[in-house]
């Protein structure tokens, strides 16, 4: 059985014919291609697959495909604007907050996210907004100064 | 796979009689979203997503009703429940990561009916009602009697739960949820204990009191013997350590590669003591006496 | 040498290849679409122990969609590992663990591809299963290769069996030292198996070109083993194949070359492609990752130490029981480390160390981040506490008391040349607040020391190639994964160009074009490539320094080359574009091509004669216990390190930082759980706990300068020794707070408490 959908990805309208069965994970990274989502656990576990669903950030991989018809979509790749990085972008690289880079686009999202809440967070506001997101390579503590730094920038911004 | 997003809830349930076991309701979906991937696909799909008007969280005469799709998060950032039902708050606050409390419905944790759903002991020390739908009609089903084992609940394969029905808790009674796992709130509990306290007119006696226990039973369940325990009782240290042992004992805990048995029950009584005692501070402001 | 000298060196430039991560490009391994490629997958063992009988694929293949099922008859009957040839890529007549693989498909798609694997028919004969490492030597055990005699070295009279690897140290005359001891502190302890868990799930994907060659795509640390393994395991010439890497999402040790480490995905997908006649992609979900790929392994310590009252350590003694897993793997070679580590990195002028690398019936261990190291330091620096205690000593007095000096051993190192040891306690106590911070109750702090192998190991070349507009393209057999090749290569060629960091390109690894190299392993990444890049830089400098002299009418000795342009130093207005002269020198030699190469032989003879200076590290924790749960929370951590010359602190920072992480993951949590028949318990991320954001401490990092080691400008290496000290150090706090000493990892709340509870004599 299959199922058409249509939905938003970073303002881009699609057109889909989906197995209802798919996550939106797979769907967003082996239909349309957007690679940015990275596929990691499966289970809703590490927070690799984390993508902003009506604004909001969810696990991609325990959502279903067809629950994102209709709805708004943002992907790592939708934050930059052209060339310019989003702010949060540019302090995980500034700040040495990149090494392997795999857990990075679902960090990304969970700060945009939690700087869109609030411009000034606290450190348990951070905390809540990271701990579904697993990085094995550092420790954590250089994507701490990367969330200060992002937040400064754009309270500076704003 | 079949697949199916009924527009109503009539339309739903007429689909879970027709199909009954084959068939399974997906709300968030992550607890089923994993079981198809590392488990099996099931033959029927009933998303219900798309029932309008099934996330709500209301005030009701007495009552606080909450629609079963009302997500985690919603939950957590409701003043209303912040206000009138702190430990449904506590619990959605420490449930998972942001991300699954985006996803995850209210009505998916009761249904999925694990030991250690994080809502389920809460729910239960509040006396809730789920409120579901069979093909015959609307039935309201007391917490206390809900659940039959893990996975297993009242609603069977047919019935579908629309919403928790809560009666508001005395103004001034106090409440508490604790979870214990390795890694906090990004983790399964390993025991969840919730205490609703409500204090006499004089401040010093436990008027009624209620010990809901998670993940040390095959169901979420009630520590009856040290709720008695407490009852009608002036709340002291004695006495209140007397009644965390026998929650302890109330507990029939399994050893599983998360904890051992024993452990659980160790956490049970110390959990219990720790619930009792914040409990009456938030409902007396008043420390237990030594 | 003072950071003023240079001009990049010892700054933080943005990481190479930042922009693209930041952005969510499909540069990864598992990112990867092979037009017209299918799935492939593996059917593994459903027993720990058995023997096969028979396997049917018929029905498997007849399914539509299905493109090649191939088992071990498919492939040459031909042997692999590293220090034993004990295993086959594809299980022939018998299964070591429920991770072996013993058939794969190659399919459609994902769904078609399950179908298939289920259809497969295989029968087994069980056997017994031994899970315990101590178990296993015993001669009542099942054997898990006959075939395989026990190691040569071996004491005679040892009566044991399953022992594949057997490492030994012997100092002085221990017997006696001990027996003289004003004090003699004996202790047992454990460790178990834990999985490296990188993020990005590892792939394989293969494609036989129409000249008959292989390409094979990996997401591998060592792509150059990749491609012997492939030949040696499918008789195909080393010329036949070609390996390309991807960019790579964390392996920490675990994706060091495919098949020794026991992955051995890389010639299945080969043997399927070739088979089908199709490319063929390959991805591991991580529950299989967990249950089939190499871990760290478990080990069992037996460590007795003499010292005198006055706090002198003056013999050690100790046997280590280290389980290999179902193979070698890499096993002999992490557990001969772990040996030499169990004599300590203090002056200890009498030791005997034994160490049993011993076969049993799970994962197989691999070179997974400073193999051996964690599994030591735990015991000896959990061990040195309980001394001091013993002796009524602070524990940084004592370990000050027992620093070794420059002219003296340790094992691992016959000469030390400078010790930054004593400096490292130091820092960390100062930094930490020993003796001074205010405890609240069940908090105490804890420290715990390491160090790390240098030098010796194989070589490694590159190139650097100047293109015509003065920018640098370089070569190397290193892979990037958050480590040297993007952070501090680039920017020492840079510095010896005198062009900016971003004119440098450092290219990933294709086994047609890169220098060989033996993987990004060891924390080699830095001294190997790194001082090869260096002299291919300079190589090429030199040679375009010859070619500007001309035009200059200059000795190339007074050159030098500033901000893109070669001048004659003190003179900058005689100046050329290094541009114009890289151009120019297309109409001489064609471009200029430097080479460098890590001599290691030569660093070798260095140390052995000057000595050597390894790196050393002391990390302090403060924590606080809940008496009521055993739940330890860390308050504070301190992470000391001399790893020398600085190129890039906040990649080596961060180095530090994620291994500490790592680390502390293993001391609170991490474990890889099995029931009785060997099955994995835990294998997805629901219940293999690693450490999430709200369990690590902001890690202070502070690095010690002025002890060069043997890298360029005098680096170390800093990716793995920050595992070493963490659980020793969390341990050490644990105790301090509440007065238990956990012998065992990890010091989950369970295993605390529960030490709380029998040292209180609670009745359990
Ligand atoms: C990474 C991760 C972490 C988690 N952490 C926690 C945690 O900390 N605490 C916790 O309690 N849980 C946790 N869970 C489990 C899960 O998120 C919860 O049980 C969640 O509430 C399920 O809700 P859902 O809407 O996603 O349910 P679904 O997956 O859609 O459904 C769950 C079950 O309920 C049934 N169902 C759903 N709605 C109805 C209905 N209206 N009528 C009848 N049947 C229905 C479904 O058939 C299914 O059996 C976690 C899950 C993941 C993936
Ligand atoms: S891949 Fe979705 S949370 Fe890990
Ligand atoms: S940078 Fe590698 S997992 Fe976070």
């Amino acid at each position: 059985m299959s199922l058409n959908i249509r939905l938003v990805v970073n303002g881009r309208r699609h057109t889909a014919k989906i197995n209802p069965a798919t996550s939106l994970l797979d769907f967003l990274r082996d239909t349309l291609g957007y690679k940015g989502v990275k596929i990691c656990c499966n289970t809703g576990e590490c927070g690799a697959c984390t993508i902003l669903f009506n604004g909001k950030p969810v696990n991609s991989c325990v959502v279903l495909a067809a629950d994102a018809a209709g709805a708004e979509i943002v992907t790592v790749e939708g934050l930059a604007e052209g060339d310019r990085l989003h702010p949060v972008q540019q302090a995980f690289i500034d700040t040495g907050a990149v090494q392997c880079g795999y857990c990075t686009p679902g960090f990304i999202i969970s700060v945009k996210a939690l700087l869109d809440r609030t411009k000034n967070p606290t450190a348990e506001e951070i905390e809540e907004a990271v701990s579904g997101n697993i990085c094995r390579c550092t420790g954590y503590t250089k994507i701490v100064d990367a969330i200060q730094i992002a937040a400064e920038r754009l309270q500076a911004r704003s | 796979m079949d697949y199916f997003e009924p527009k109503t809830i009539r339309e739903a349930v007429s689909l879970l009689a027709r199909y009954g076991e084959k068939a399974k309701v997906i709300a968030g979906g992550t607890d089923v979203l994993v079981d198809m991937k590392f488990k099996e696909e099931p033959s029927c799909l009933v998303n219900i997503k798309r029932i309008p008007a099934l996330s709500y969280i209301r005030e009701d005469d007495g009552f606080l009703r909450v629609g079963t799709l009302t997500p985690i998060r919603e939950i957590e950032t409701s003043s209303l429940v912040r206000q009138k039902l702190p430990l449904l708050w506590e619990a959605a606050h420490q449930f998972a990561s942001l991300q699954i409390r985006n996803t995850a419905t209210i009505g998916g944790n009761v249904c999925r009916a694990s030991p250690s759903g994080e809502m389920l002991a809460p729910l239960l020390v509040l006396e809730a009602s789920a409120v579901a739908r069979f093909s015959r009609g609307e039935k309201k089903l007391p917490f206390g009697e809900l659940f039959l084992g893990p996975g297993q609940t009242l609603l069977g394969s047919k019935g579908l739960l629309t919403e928790i029905e809560i009666a508001l808790p005395p103004e001034r009674s106090g409440s508490v949820y604790l979870k214990h796992a390795v890694r906090g709130a990004m983790d399964i509990a390993m025991v969840g204990v919730a205490v609703l306290l409500t204090p006499d007119a004089g401040g010093k006696k436990a008027k009624d009191v209620r010990i809901g226990l998670g993940a040390v039973a095959p169901t979420p369940i009630r520590a009856k013997s040290a709720e008695k325990a407490l009852r009608g009782k002036a709340m002291a240290r004695a006495v209140v350590e007397e009644a965390a042992r026998r929650a302890a004992a109330d507990a029939k805990p399994i050893t599983d590669h998360r904890a051992s048995a024993e452990y659980r029950r160790w956490i049970v009584e110390a959990l219990t003591r720790k619930g009792l005692a914040q409990a009456w501070k938030a409902a007396t402001g008043k420390e237990v006496d030594r | 040498m003072a950071k003023a000298e240079y001009s990049v060196l010892g700054t933080s430039i943005p990481r190479m290849g930042g922009v693209e991560r930041v952005a969510g490009a499909g540069i990864y391994g598992i990112d990867l679409v092979l037009p017209d490629a299918v799935r492939g997958g593996v059917l593994r063992s459903q027993y720990a122990h058995a023997t096969i009988k028979s396997i049917d694929t018929s029905e498997a293949e007849s399914l539509p969609g299905v493109y090649a099922v191939v088992t071990a008859e498919d492939a040459p009957d031909v042997k692999y590992g590293r220090t034993s040839n004990d295993r086959y890529m594809l299980a022939r007549g018998k299964v070591r663990y429920m991770g072996d693989p013993v058939a794969a498909v190659a399919a459609d798609s994902e769904a078609t591809l399950k179908k298939a694997l289920k259809k497969i028919k295989v029968e087994y004969e069980p056997l017994p299963v031994v899970l315990d490492a101590e178990a296993a030597m015993k001669a009542d055990a099942p054997a898990l290769h006959e075939e395989i005699p026990l190691p040569a070295n071996l004491p005679k009279d040892t009566r044991v069996k399953n022992v594949c690897g057997y490492s030994t140290l012997h100092v002085g005359d221990p017997d006696r030292a001990m027996a003289e001891a004003d004090l003699v502190v004996e202790e047992t302890y454990e460790t178990k198996m834990v999985h490296p868990q990188y993020l990005e799930p590892r792939i394989a994907a293969t494609r036989h070109e129409a000249d008959g060659r292989l390409t094979v795509w990996v997401n591998a640390q060592a792509p150059f083993g990749v491609r012997s393994e492939v030949s040696k395991l499918l008789k195909i010439p080393i010329s036949g194949i070609r390996v390309l890497v991807t960019e790579i999402g964390g392996g920490f040790g675990g994706k060091a070359t495919g098949t020794h480490s026991s992955a051995g995905l890389e010639p299945i997908c080969a043997l399927l492609a070739i088979k089908a006649k199709k490319p063929v992609m390959m991805v591991l979900d991580k529950a299989e990752e967990t249950v089939s790929t190499t871990v760290r392994a478990p080990v069992k310590v037996w460590i007795q130490t003499g010292v005198n009252k006055d706090g002198t350590i003056v013999a050690r003694k100790a046997k280590l029981i280290f389980d290999a897993g179902a193979y070698s793997g890499f096993g002999a070679l992490a557990g001969s480390r772990c040996t030499q580590m169990l004599a300590g990195w203090y002056r200890t002028p009498n030791a005997h160390v034994d160490g049993y690398i011993v076969y049993t019936n799970k994962q197989v261990c691999g070179p997974v981040r400073g193999p051996g190291g964690p599994q030591a330091a735990f015991p000896v620096e959990s061990h040195m506490d309980s001394i001091a205690a013993k002796l009524g000593m602070d524990p940084v007095e004592f370990r000050l008391k027992n620093i070794p000096k420059p002219g003296e051993r340790i094992a691992g190192v016959p000469k030390l040349r400078d010790v930054s040891l004593g400096e490292t306690i130091r820092v960390a106590a100062e930094k930490i607040g020993w003796g001074k911070v205010k405890l609240e109750k069940n908090q105490g702090v804890g420290i715990a020391t390491g160090s790390w192998i240098e030098g010796s190991g194989p070589g490694g070349g590159a190139v650097v190639k100047i293109n015509e507009d003065g920018t640098a393209a370089v070569l190397i057999g290193k892979v990037d994964y958050g480590t040297a090749p993007r952070f501090g290569i680039p920017m020492i060629v840079a510095e010896e160009l005198g062009i900016p960091t971003d004119d440098v390109t450092v290219l990933n690894v294709d086994t047609d074009a890169s220098p060989w190299d033996a993987g990004t392993v060891g924390s080699r990444s830095t001294l190997v490539a790194g001082n090869a890049a260096r002299l291919a830089a300079i190589d090429a400098r030199n040679q375009l320094l010859r070619m500007a002299a001309k035009q200059l009418e200059a000795s190339s000795d007074d050159l030098e080359i500033k901000d893109r342009q070669i001048r004659v130093k003190g003179t900058p207005v005689k100046a050329l574009a290094l541009a114009a002269v890289a151009t120019a020198a297309h109409n001489e030699i064609g471009e200029v091509i430097g080479r460098g190469y890590f001599d290691s032989k030569a660093v070798e003879a260095e140390e052995k004669e000057k000595g050597s200076s390894p790196p050393f590290t002391s990390h302090a924790a403060i924590v606080e216990v809940d008496p009521d749960t055993g739940n330890v929370k860390i308050l504070k951590y301190v992470a000391v390190h001399d790893v020398g010359f600085v190129i890039h602190p906040q990649a080596v920072e961060g180095q530090i930082e994620g291994a500490t992480a790592m680390s502390i993951g293993q001391a609170l949590c991490e474990q890889v759980l099995f029931d009785d028949k060997g099955k994995t318990l835990n294998p997805t991320f629901v219940d293999y706990l690693m450490p999430t954001w709200n369990m690590i401490p902001k890690i202070e990092t502070v690095l010690i300068k002025g002890y060069p080691g043997a890298g360029p400008y005098g680096t170390k290496g800093a990716g793995e020794i920050g595992c070493v000290p963490p659980p020793a150090a969390i341990a050490n706090a644990i105790c301090n707070a509440v007065g238990v000493r956990l012998t065992s990892l990890p010091l989950s709340p369970e295993n605390v408490l529960r030490a709380i509870r029998e040292q209180k004599g609670v009745e359990p």
